[in-house]
């Protein structure tokens, strides 16, 4: 049912027009021998005029038991009946132009329903050839629309996985803002107020791919710590490196934004003295290694040691499900907490670069055509 | 300076020029002459008024605050500190010559500097005003005075890598240890010889000989690798500037240098 259901969808006139042309090739050859014969090359020509026509409304019925959705069986008669018919109308135009060449003196209805062979089963494998062409093109449009469902499905889902990252945090920091105004620490507030829209503008500036570079996202990321120095001053402690040629790496947007408002939220934050975040992107073999390692306090029960104890669970969750639906088995997560008592993110990825990477360094920076700048 | 500078603002938003007008009524050696609150009218106001500085708002209603700035002839443009809220202007900014260039929502610290530099030029753009005499390039800071506890310790600017900003002090990164200096980083970042040091953001100086790599962002920002590894951003509205000095610096590094890996 599906598969006429899927016929029906096609209508190209071309198909037809294509089916018809093997079928067209194959009778031209076969009345090459009677060339020399012009009794024979006008009868061949006649044959070939007429079932060329008959192919029009052959092709017409064909598809109109497809869309019809009458079943294999019933059209396969149906099309044989219609195929003999017009063979049968082929042998009467054969005797009337015997009759026209003086060859006969009159119709021979006896002999009418011989020799059709070689009109039936032209048509026959016009049939043929017009059935499987079109089943053909069916299933491949219906395989190229499920690709398309099913990458339209993970786009959504990474989409939403995405969203649920971001909007907290913004009225965390308008509530900051304000707390300050009300402290009449205008300059304080300004300065967050600024911090915020430099990371709005960082996100903002994020094309909706799943990829971006890891800088921008280190940027990003930075954009965002700042607020958070703003909020907590003295007892946020940062330290972000990265080894050398990784700046141009492929990671997903917002990998690390999330991993680093964690370990605020549930490291530091509660922390009464100072914390310090550590973040760390280095080459592993042919991965990218991104390090995210916290103070914090560690819980007593042992649940927390797999790091989903300590609340830190869904952000977690949301990066571990979008690297899998991104890099399937060639990414790991790991977080727990260290033996020194600080608690420890640890992904791997693999190591590409951004599509257009060096492009885009050399547009957006005129000045110095090299985005290295020798040291 | 013997005169005062003479400022107008041309903003279409009435709490824009409010936060201006707010924010230049606290200086001394300011006046305000003027207001425009959309491009057309600034366009025939400014040509009159011959305003010393002008603070436009590049996205307006009618003229943009760039149209409104290549419409005047040379000779009779101010000098302009331009504003917008989003990005995407700084090029055209830096071609028609702005002392700066401010995102909006502008914070204090980064005002201040955008005023301060406008006070610098004012001398050399301004005929009736004697620029300043005095060497001014023996004048960077060499070394700077950090107390810590009773003691008084000497940084040599030389060893310097970076300074952050922390509130109304810095923080001084030198070969691996911190230091706190009790000053603004605004007021260092006119101290530091600029053939050295570059303020790349808000927050931070860079000693630009650490720059290792440079990569731009999509929102003309930039990123910046530091030798050791430390990854520093760079505001937009520094990048020329920033592009500028490098560029500048590459020939005298790169022949003793060690080759990038």
């Amino acid at each position: 049912m599906s598969r006429i259901r899927l016929v029906k969808e096609q209508a190209s006139p071309l198909v037809p027009v294509l089916a018809a042309l093997p079928v067209c090739a194959c009778m031209a050859i076969l009345g090459l021998p009677a060339l020399g014969n012009s009794t024979a090359t006008a009868f061949r020509a006649l044959f070939f005029a007429a079932c060329m026509i008959w192919i029009v409304p052959l092709a017409l019925l064909q598809r109109a038991l497809w869309r019809r959705d009458v079943a294999w069986l019933p059209s396969a008669l149906a099309l044989l009946a219609a195929s003999y018919a017009m063979s049968v109308l082929n042998a009467l135009l054969g005797q009337r132009l015997e009759i026209g060449l003086g060859l006969a003196d009159s119709y021979h209805w006896n002999e009418l329903v011989r020799g059709l062979d070689g009109c039936w089963l032209p048509m026959i494998a016009f049939c043929a050839i017009h059935a499987v062409a079109v089943y053909y093109l069916s299933l491949q449009r219906a395989q190229l629309r499920l690709a398309q469902a099913l990458a339209h499905a993970r786009d959504a889902e990474l989409r939403a996985l995405r969203l649920q990252v971001n909007p907290h945090f913004l009225f965390n920091s308008l509530n900051a803002v304000s707390a300050l105004v009300s402290a009449g620490a205008g300059r304080d507030a300004n300065r967050m107020l600024a911090s915020v829209a430099d990371f709005l503008r960082a996100t903002l500036a994020h094309d909706g791919r799943h990829e971006h570079a890891l800088a921008e996202e280190l940027a990003l990321t930075d954009a965002y710590l700042d607020i958070e120095k703003a909020r907590l001053g003295e007892r946020l402690q940062l330290n972000m490196k990265a080894g050398p040629d990784l700046l141009d790496a492929a990671v997903p947007y917002l990998v690390l934004q999330p991993l680093a408002e964690n370990a605020i939220r549930h490291g530091i934050a509660p922390l009464s003295a100072p914390g310090r975040l550590d973040i760390r992107v280095e080459r592993a073999g042919a991965g990218l290694l991104i390090e995210v390692v916290n103070d914090g306090l560690r819980p007593d029960s042992a649940t927390a040691a797999d790091g989903t104890g300590n609340g830190s669970g869904i952000g977690l969750a949301n990066v571990a499900e979008r690297l899998r639906h991104l890099y399937g088995d060639a990414q790991s997560i790991e977080a727990g907490w260290r033996a020194d008592g600080r608690f420890q993110v640890r992904l791997t990825l693999p190591l590409r670069r951004v599509a257009g990477a060096t492009a885009a360094t050399h547009r957006a920076d005129p000045v110095t055509p090299a985005a290295r700048i020798a040291a | 300076m013997s005169r005062p500078i003479r400022v107008a603002i041309v903003d279409d938003e009435p709490l824009a020029r409010l936060a201006l007008r707010t924010r230049l009524a606290q200086r001394a050696g300011i006046e305000l002459v003027a207001e425009y609150a959309d491009g057309d009218s600034a366009a025939g106001g400014l040509a009159a008024v011959r305003p010393d500085l002008v603070f436009v708002d590049i996205d307006m209603p009618g003229k943009t605050g760039l149209e409104v700035l290549a419409g005047l002839p040379r000779a009779a443009r101010p000098m302009a500190i331009l504003l917008t809220a989003h990005d995407g202007f700084a090029l055209q900014a830096f071609a028609l010559a702005a002392i700066d260039y401010l995102l909006k929502p502008v914070d204090d610290e980064r005002f201040e500097e955008a005023l301060e530099r406008a006070r610098r030029a004012f001398p050399y753009r301004c005929a009736d005003v004697a620029p300043p005499v005095g060497p001014p390039a023996t004048e960077w800071t060499r070394t700077f005075t950090v107390r810590i506890g009773n003691r008084i310790v000497l940084v040599d600017a030389a060893e310097v890598e970076r300074i952050e900003a922390d509130g109304d002090y810095a923080t001084l990164h030198a070969q691996g240890k911190t230091y706190l200096v009790r000053e603004r980083l605004q007021a260092l970042a006119l101290r530091l010889d600029p053939a050295l040091f570059q303020r790349v953001h808000r927050s931070s100086i860079v000693r630009l000989d650490r720059v290792v790599e440079l990569r731009s962002l999509t929102n003309r920002d930039a990123l910046l690798r530091l030798r050791d590894g430390t990854l520093l951003r760079a505001s937009r509205t520094y990048m020329p500037a920033l592009t500028q000095a490098l560029a500048q610096r590459q020939p005298f590094i790169q022949p003793n240098s060690p080759s990038v890996i």
